[in-house]
């Protein structure tokens, strides 16, 4: 027989790491002025400009366009001269009902036109504030509904306790790596959002796999304790975790290095989240599904 | 072999065999027909033929028609050719199993083929004041669907063929332009408010341009193009002598597959406005005494009059057309006069005919203004760019992925390999079957799904590995690992199809089909883990030989 490892040892350790990570986060994000919404939700222009005019840089863009204060960004290769412009409403004031979303955005590509010339548009986004306040109620309502309805689906098919476990495991994952986009300043915006509700999925998934068998020694225990069987189960099925967890992340990290600019935020909250993912299906909802059972049946 | 399993082995390939038919016009050549107009130069010809000169393309050049074909032909070129000088039609050619088995192929989202996505919404609060009072969701959804309307009345003047228009949630509509190149031209196409007009029809004229149209353009489709319409206006009128007064426009019909609202006949009007748009003032759809369904209308007090004066027993039997944006669509017999400011309108229509007559009538009477409140438009470098990086991430994922599996699990990860291709097959044939539009964050989700696929594979392979460990012998090992990995599986993967489920929910555009992706691979993948791969494994283990298992 394998030798089992005491994984529930280190329990208190990972608690600690894992709050003391979630506080260094916040408080950087707090220091960098929060989350960092991408336009879609709170509304703005966006641009990718080629210029043909080697001598542009982020700089010189910045200055040009001063009276907008936009965030200018080199993406691509060096040589390509692409530059990523944008800039966000300030108040939905700004947004200016008409034919076009804001006269500021308008405004904007004409003085990019004036100041710069042999320059091509490869891509222009505009999103008014109407849709990002819809998609934020929205985001928000679903990300409630999807805790809701795992919830329910593993309180029928398995226990209460385990879906306290991987609820709080899901949860674990999720405000990390939000705290994550703001600590390293990742901007939110659509795809970031997919980027979240697929760590939904895997988070969920990957424990359950751990509580399939922690369910399955469970019921054939006899004399062992419930913190042994759990510590039996997640040594069982450690390999199969740490299979999938390289698997995923082979296809994450070709994402991360070759998918391009528009998925490269993407690839890096999955990135985090995977790790985060893989690390609380082993040290955090084991531990939580034994003190909720130690709660209940004192 | 049983006679079950020789059932299930051609089931398997029976599928194996279809769902590669299906994603044939996907992944294979693509052919486009341009038609050149009959008076175009060789020059202008060859300026097209330029276009297709690099980028692996085989042209097929025939009297006035060029046929390209080529692996990325896609809706955005056609339009790019279609403004071509001397092309006077270009379209995709459908492939055979697109025809034979009524399959669709994966279409290329806007981010990957570039083109124009907008979304736009009624100027509410305009119609608010308008009408003096506060709007319900319920007139809400009626005006926006007001102005679906009209923007299918207008579709071809957005310069594009293959556009989709259609509604987002209750108050918003979406329209998505693949491969446009004028975005001004459309945002002005769309910022002005419909013209509705209602005018005489002359009998005796109209009967002549049919007949016009019956001899000369028999066969032939007639074009969408306005301008290439206008064209065949303008001969029609000359050779039937058309009197100033009067002038020839075409009758538009709704295509009942697409959607479309596409010119049927010619037909000859007074060039006299009888009644303006405004001079009505409601329609609604009703039954009248009959059960029939009816167009009711309520003219204005000035309306009311021209109405009496346009019904007048001299112009009984007469057609009073129904004029949007310079479109006939609709002309009903005028059978006695309407003195009294409101009437009905009946032809045997069904519910929702009747219903997009009422729009028509009510976008005269209350013009929805339309505002731009979300824009995307992608150039087709940064698109071809886009499509090559996504797929190159792929491939190597996916490479990557199969070399683990092999060096971790030797022969049987060959055999997990082999079910991730049938498992990308499958589920490219789900994607054609659907008429999937592929984004960006489609071939992420795509590629995600294949990480997540060998999942399956590798609970089953450690729990039969631990099996063998407990003493058991292979062919039982095999039974009882897939036995006790099936609802491992099936919790797992059902909470992930929980989220997808939800994504989609959440979804707009480029995220829907990330959720459908990540939805239809998570299925594939469950399939040919717990059905095709254990399949492999009864036939592996009927030889009663094996006494040791690769894994």
């Amino acid at each position: 027989m394998e030798k089992t490892i005491d994984f529930l040892k280190y329990r208190f350790i990972a608690l600690g790491l894992s709050f003391a990570l979630m506080v260094s986060f916040v408080v950087i994000s707090v220091f960098q002025g929060g989350l960092n919404y991408g336009i879609d939700f709170v509304g703005g222009y966006k641009v990718i400009v080629k210029f043909e005019d080697k001598s542009v840089n982020e700089g010189t863009i910045r200055q040009a366009l001063a009276e907008f204060n936009p965030v200018v960004q080199q993406i691509g290769e060096n040589d390509k001269n692409e530059y990523m412009i944008s800039t966000k409403l300030l108040s939905s004031a700004e947004s200016v009902a008409g034919s076009t979303t804001s006269a500021k955005f308008d405004m904007m590509k004409l003085k990019i036109t004036e100041k710069f010339s042999n320059i091509s548009f490869e891509s222009e986004e505009s999103v008014g504030p109407a849709i990002g306040d819809y998609l934020r109620k929205s985001a928000f309502k679903l990300a409630i509904m999807a805790v809701v309805m795992m919830t329910l689906y593993l309180a029928f098919r398995f226990e209460f306790k385990y879906s306290v476990g991987a609820m709080a495991a899901l949860l674990h994952d999720i405000i990390l790596s939000v705290a994550f986009c703001g600590a390293v300043g990742i901007e939110i915006d659509i795809p970031v959002i997919a980027a979240l509700l697929t760590l939904y999925g895997y988070s969920v998934n990957d424990t359950i796999v751990v509580f399939d068998r922690i369910r399955e020694t469970n019921e054939v225990r006899g004399k062992q304790l419930f913190s042994e069987v759990i510590n039996k189960a997640v040594t069982q099925t450690l390999t199969r975790t740490m299979i999938t967890a390289f698997t995923t992340m082979f296809s994450v990290l070709s994402l991360f290095f070759l998918g391009g600019e528009v998925l490269h935020n993407f690839a890096s909250v999955l990135l985090f989240g995977l790790v985060i993912g893989t690390y609380s299906s082993i040290f955090i909802a084991s531990p939580v599904v034994m003190w909720w059972e130690k709660w209940r049946t004192k | 072999m049983s006679r079950g399993m020789i059932y299930k082995l051609f089931f398997i390939l029976f599928l194996i065999v279809f769902s590669s038919l299906l994603i044939l016009p996907t992944v294979g050549t693509k052919k486009m027909e341009i038609k050149f107009s009959a008076n175009s130069t060789a020059e202008e010809i060859e300026a097209v033929k330029k276009r297709f000169s690099s980028g692996g393309y085989e042209l097929n050049l025939s009297e006035q028609t060029l046929v390209v074909s080529g692996r990325n032909i896609t809706d955005a070129i056609m339009n790019e050719v279609r403004i071509y000088k001397g092309v006077s039609d270009a379209k995709l050619l459908k492939h055979w199993v697109e025809t034979t088995f009524l399959a669709k192929k994966i279409n290329l989202g806007l981010d990957l083929q570039g083109g124009m996505h907008l979304v736009l919404q009624a100027n509410f609060e305009g119609i608010q004041n308008k009408i003096g009072r506060e709007l319900t969701e319920k007139d809400k959804n009626e005006i926006s669907l007001q102005a679906l309307e009209l923007l299918r009345n207008r579709i071809d003047k957005f310069g594009v063929s293959e556009p989709s228009i259609r509604p987002r949630g209750n108050e918003a509509i979406e329209i998505q332009l693949p491969g446009v190149k004028d975005p001004s031209g459309v945002k002005k196409a769309i910022g002005t408010t419909g013209s509705l007009e209602y005018r005489l029809v002359d009998d005796k004229y109209s009967a002549m341009a049919a007949s016009w149209i019956v001899q000369n353009y028999k066969d032939k489709q007639l074009p969408e193009n306005y301008d290439d319409l206008k064209l065949i206006i303008d001969e029609i009128s000359k050779s039937i002598a058309l009197p100033a007064n009067l002038e020839t426009l075409f009758f538009y019909k709704r295509d009942k597959d697409t959607g479309a609202i596409l010119p049927d006949y010619p037909i000859v009007l007074e060039k006299q406005v009888s009644l303006m748009g405004t001079d009505i003032q409601e329609a609604t759809v009703d039954r009248d005494e009959y059960g029939q369904v009816v167009v009711v209308f309520k003219t204005t007090a000035d309306g009311a009059v021209k109405f009496a004066e346009a019904t007048s027993e001299k112009n009984h039997g007469r057609k009073l057309a129904i004029i949007l944006d310079n479109k006939v669509r609709n002309a009903p017999n005028i059978k006695e006069t309407i003195g009294s400011g409101s009437g009905n309108i009946s032809g045997g229509f069904a519910y929702e005919e009747a219903m997009t007559l009422a729009r028509i009538i009510k976008e005269g009477a209350l013009p929805v203004d339309l505002k731009i409140i979300e824009e995307r438009t992608v150039g087709p470098t940064l698109g071809q760019d886009s499509i090559e990086a996504g797929i190159k991430a792929f491939a190597v994922g996916i490479v990557v992925i199969m070399i683990f599996m092999i060096l971790y699990y030797k022969v049987a990860g060959v055999i997990a390999d082999i079910g991730l291709m049938l498992n990308m097959i499958f589920m490219l044939a789900i994607l054609s079957l659907l008429g999937f539009t592929l984004t960006l964050p489609g071939i992420a989700g795509f590629l995600l799904t294949m990480g997540m696929a060998v999942d399956a594979n590798v609970i089953i392979y450690e729990r039969i590995k631990e099996e063998i460990k407990k003493g058991k012998s292979v062919r039982m090992a095999i039974v009882a690992g897939f036995d006790r990995a099936f609802w491992t599986i099936f919790d797992s993967n059902l909470t992930t199809l929980l989220a997808a489920f939800i994504l989609f929910q959440f979804g707009t555009g480029p995220i829907k089909g990330f959720a459908v992706t990540l939805f239809i691979g998570i299925l594939a993948s469950m399939f040919v883990a717990l059905y095709v791969t254990r399949f492999t494994y009864e036939i592996i283990s009927l030889n009663k030989k094996i006494k040791k298992l690769h894994i």
